[in-house]
């Protein structure tokens, strides 16, 4: 089951949603959820459920962030707040001799 | 670490609440212990602890509310936690609390617990939801399956809380083999003979439950490892376990942990089917349905693209008689009520007043008027985020990313630069991947930040009024067009990508948006541009002020030279020239766009401030403080009724006379000067200048952060290239309305 699991997921072209998959693979979205945590205990997915993510110095308090950003002085004005999603893992090769 | 046995009174019996989190644990836990409870944190943990006592049936009980955790693994600290205190402190009995709504899931953790072989009794909580789900569990079926009692309860009713106690009060009665989960032939005859090294040992199996132990030792449990290699036996159980889990991963060829999972879920799965009936599991749920129109392939984009259509239609239209209003009371009693006190201290016809009205009341204040266009976005935006709607969208336009190759957590800086540029460049550090995160961070200037709406309503209002929400939407799409086709060129050129990978993304249930939820969300982000208003702008307003009054050659004294004359207008003046050709080459297009590099709104403040729009306040000085109250109530309510009335204007229903203009002074005198610079073109100027706003540079702080995030070349590389995009893209659009628009 969780290799099946992985597997449709590498095999998914563009993005599904949690519904979507469950119902490929017949299982409860929130057993499919907790399969595709596993995955990303394994680090074969990168699990993304931090609306904080989008703030550089952190949260000050709840919806209120530290990012110093050209609206807002010292807070963002606009904080995604976007639903948990799993992506595949794939290994850094684009290195820092980019820079 | 060596174990211990707790050491319990002999008429206590210590109990462990364990669960999956929202399985109802805590509420379960109120009511066995009421207010007999104590909170604080584990030992050298910041998780919460809390233990309580109650007596039942003759027992004294001491339970312990373990945290809420999806499995025994030991990953998180949550799960060390209650791992720990299970091993270590080997409670008389197990409560396990499983959600009966999600029955499967919750039984990956009871199977761990049951693996323990401590005495155990499953509360099967929320019965009453499952039964409103339409849901039937065979409970005589999984108690047996399972090895346990099975208590069906409703902790929140304090339903079946009696029968729960009144099982774990028979701890010893309990049976603590472990289920039948039978892990297949290979692992099974590893287990085996693991188990007959264990069973050598007293100081182990005293204190592990033999099965569980080697099943840990076959999954490569470090810390149950650890644990064992201090104690008489470990020196031969480690290397025996490491032996056969070399032997099992050469015979089934992948990990073992892995294989154990995989045939851990198997069996609970073909449980669940087994006592679980008539599921709502894959039943559509109202939320499904909806999405089986919102998210499709076809219809998705086509539905975003209205949604967002709608909130520009609310965000400029409703937003309209407010602006008039505000800029009314700036422009009338405010300024009037100024100067009456500079005229009282002496100071009316002296530069300090010139630095109130043209600097800060028309630079702060030519801001501040799209205050409610900025709450009116807002409010949109919240009422799609607190809907659910708004994760829909990004799903959508996550496929639109795809297309360029972009790793599927792109999307979510892309999502923030729609608010602010400078967040959304530091949100590409969480990207793994190099090459997603360099291409993510020059893709995100082209979201056009919400510092730059003033600009497109004061633009879209004066040179499209009746088409502003279509023209504000037209240039939020175009950013995302020129951030698809400048990613295009990238990924052929400088950074090829290898083929998008999955993504899975779990939208929630759509949901009314709340007042309250709307209320918040709208005054944690005005407030966040207020403050803005109050520092920089009002500090980049007053240095622009002096720049214009500081004369910049013979003509003038301070404060007394036009403002073509002054340091800035010279300044401006140069670029001018670089602008002609886009149709706006005027020194005061070319001191707001370099202005605009501060921050975004600076470029409607510098216009204001350039323009000279504060002129018509000496006309009506003469005002009694009174009638200006009175003015201000008045145009208030009318600006209410102006709303009520734009209403159905958002179907299409015109109750509005006539099209007032946002800020009527500076309007003129922007038509005026575009009209001039543009040779009669001055709607394709207007566009193009929007368009230039739209792709040049967002500011400083952006600049900084890419130089931050991205290296010193990408920062470069970034800024001379949306100069670049922002002046041909501006090119095109003026040519194009001047040959083919007559506009």
């Amino acid at each position: 089951m969780l290799r099946e699991v992985l597997q449709a997921v590498e095999a998914a072209e563009g993005p599904v949603t949690l519904t979507e998959l469950s119902r490929q693979l017949n299982l409860d979205p929130r057993v499919l959820d907790g399969m595709l945590e596993h995955w990303s205990r394994r680090g074969k997915l990168v699990v993304n459920s931090e609306t904080a993510m989008a703030c550089a110095g952190g949260l000050k308090e709840p919806g209120h962030c530290s990012c110093g950003s050209s609206a807002s002085g010292d807070g963002c004005p606009f904080i995604a707040r976007l639903p948990k999603s799993y992506a595949v893992f794939t290994p850094t090769e684009f290195d820092v001799e980019l820079r | 670490m060596t174990p211990h046995l707790l050491s319990t009174e002999s008429n206590v019996l210590s109990v462990a609440l364990a669960g999956n989190p929202n399985a109802g644990k805590s509420t379960l836990f109120n009511a066995l212990t009421g207010a007999r409870q104590h909170v604080g944190n584990w030992p050298g943990k910041t998780v919460e602890q809390k233990t309580g006592e109650f007596a039942r049936h003759g027992r004294r009980i001491a339970i312990t509310d373990l945290p809420g955790t999806y499995s025994l693994s030991a990953y998180t600290m949550e799960e060390l936690v209650s791992r720990d205190y299970l091993l270590d402190s080997r409670p008389d009995a197990i409560i396990a609390v499983a959600d009966a709504t999600n029955l499967e899931r919750n039984l990956y953790l009871i199977v761990q617990l049951l693996e323990l072989e401590l005495p155990t009794v499953v509360a099967l909580n929320m019965m009453d939801v499952a039964a409103k789900q339409g849901l039937q569990i065979d409970i005589p079926e999984l108690s047996c399956s399972l090895n346990v009692p099975v208590i069906p309860s409703i902790a929140r009713q304090e339903r079946g809380i009696d029968e729960i106690v009144a099982a774990v009060s028979h701890a010893s009665t309990l049976p603590t083999s472990a289920c039948s989960l039978d892990y297949g032939e290979a692992i099974e005859r590893a287990i085996a003979s693991l188990l007959v090294i264990i069973n050598d040992y007293i100081a182990i199996r005293e204190y592990y439950a033999p099965r569980w132990l080697a099943v840990r030792l076959l999954e490569g449990d470090v810390d149950v490892a650890a644990r064992l290699s201090g104690l008489p036996g470990g020196s031969e159980l480690l290397p025996a376990a490491g032996k056969r889990r070399a032997e099992l991963a050469a015979a089934l060829g992948e990990d073992i942990d892995l294989f154990i999972a995989d045939r851990r879920y198997t069996w609970i799965h073909n449980l669940a089917g087994r006592v679980v009936r008539a599921g709502s599991a894959h039943t559509m749920s109202n939320s499904d349905r909806i999405d089986h129109v919102m998210t499709d392939r076809r219809l998705g984009i086509p539905i975003f693209m209205l949604a967002m259509w709608l909130v520009f239609k609310i965000t400029t239209d409703l937003s309209a008689p407010w602006v008039d209003w505000i800029d009314g009371v700036l422009s009338g009693p405010i300024s009037r009520w100024i100067m009456t006190v500079l005229d009282a201290i002496g100071l009316g016809e002296t530069w300090v007043a010139s630095l109130l009205i043209d600097g800060v009341i028309a630079g702060v204040g030519g801001v501040l008027v799209f205050v409610p266009v900025l709450m009116a976005l807002y409010f949109a935006l919240a009422v799609l985020e607190d809907s659910g709607y708004m994760a829909r969208g990004a799903f959508v336009m996550d496929r639109l990313m795809n297309r360029i190759g972009l790793h599927g957590r792109s999307f979510l800086p892309l999502m923030v630069g729609f608010g602010c540029s400078v967040p959304a460049i530091y949100a590409t550090r969480t990207l793994t991947n190099e090459r997603d995160r360099i291409m993510t961070g020059l893709l995100v200037p082209f979201m056009s930040c919400g510092a730059r709406l003033p600009v497109y309503v004061l633009f879209a209002a004066i040179f499209f009024p009746r088409y502003a929400s279509v023209v504000i939407m037209g240039l939020y799409l175009l950013g995302v067009i020129i951030a698809i086709g400048v990613g295009l060129l990238l990924q052929h050129s400088l950074l090829p990508a290898a083929a998008a990978p999955g993504l899975v993304m779990e939208l929630p249930p759509y949901r009314l948006p709340t007042a309250r939820g709307i209320g918040v969300q709208m005054w944690i982000r005005t407030r966040a541009f207020l403050q803005h208003a109050a520092s920089l702008i009002l500090v980049t307003t007053i240095a622009i002020w002096f720049l214009t009054a500081i004369p910049a050659g013979a003509h003038g004294t301070f404060a007394n030279v036009a403002m073509a004359d002054s340091v800035f207008g010279r300044a401006s003046n140069a670029m001018a020239s670089v602008l002609e050709p886009l149709g706006f080459g005027t020194w005061e297009s070319g001191g707001a766009l370099i202005s605009g590099l501060v921050a975004k709104e600076v470029v409607v403040s510098t216009l204001a401030q350039t323009y000279g729009t504060s002129g018509a306040i000496d006309e009506a000085r003469s005002d009694t403080f009174l009638q200006d109250l009175g003015e201000i109530v008045t145009s208030f309510l009318g600006a209410i009724l102006d709303t009520l009335k734009a209403i159905p204007g958002l179907i299409g229903i015109n109750l509005s006379v006539g099209d007032d203009e946002a800020v009527p002074g500076l309007a003129d005198a922007i038509r005026a000067s575009f009209t001039e610079s543009s040779g009669g073109h001055a709607a394709a100027a207007g566009l193009a200048f929007m368009v230039f706003v739209l792709l040049y540079t967002p500011c400083m702080a952006t600049i900084a952060a890419m130089r931050h995030e991205l290296g010193t070349r990408w920062m470069w590389l970034s800024f001379v290239g949306q100069l670049a995009i922002a002046w041909l893209a501006a090119f095109f659009v003026f040519r194009l309305g001047v040959w083919v628009g007559g506009l």
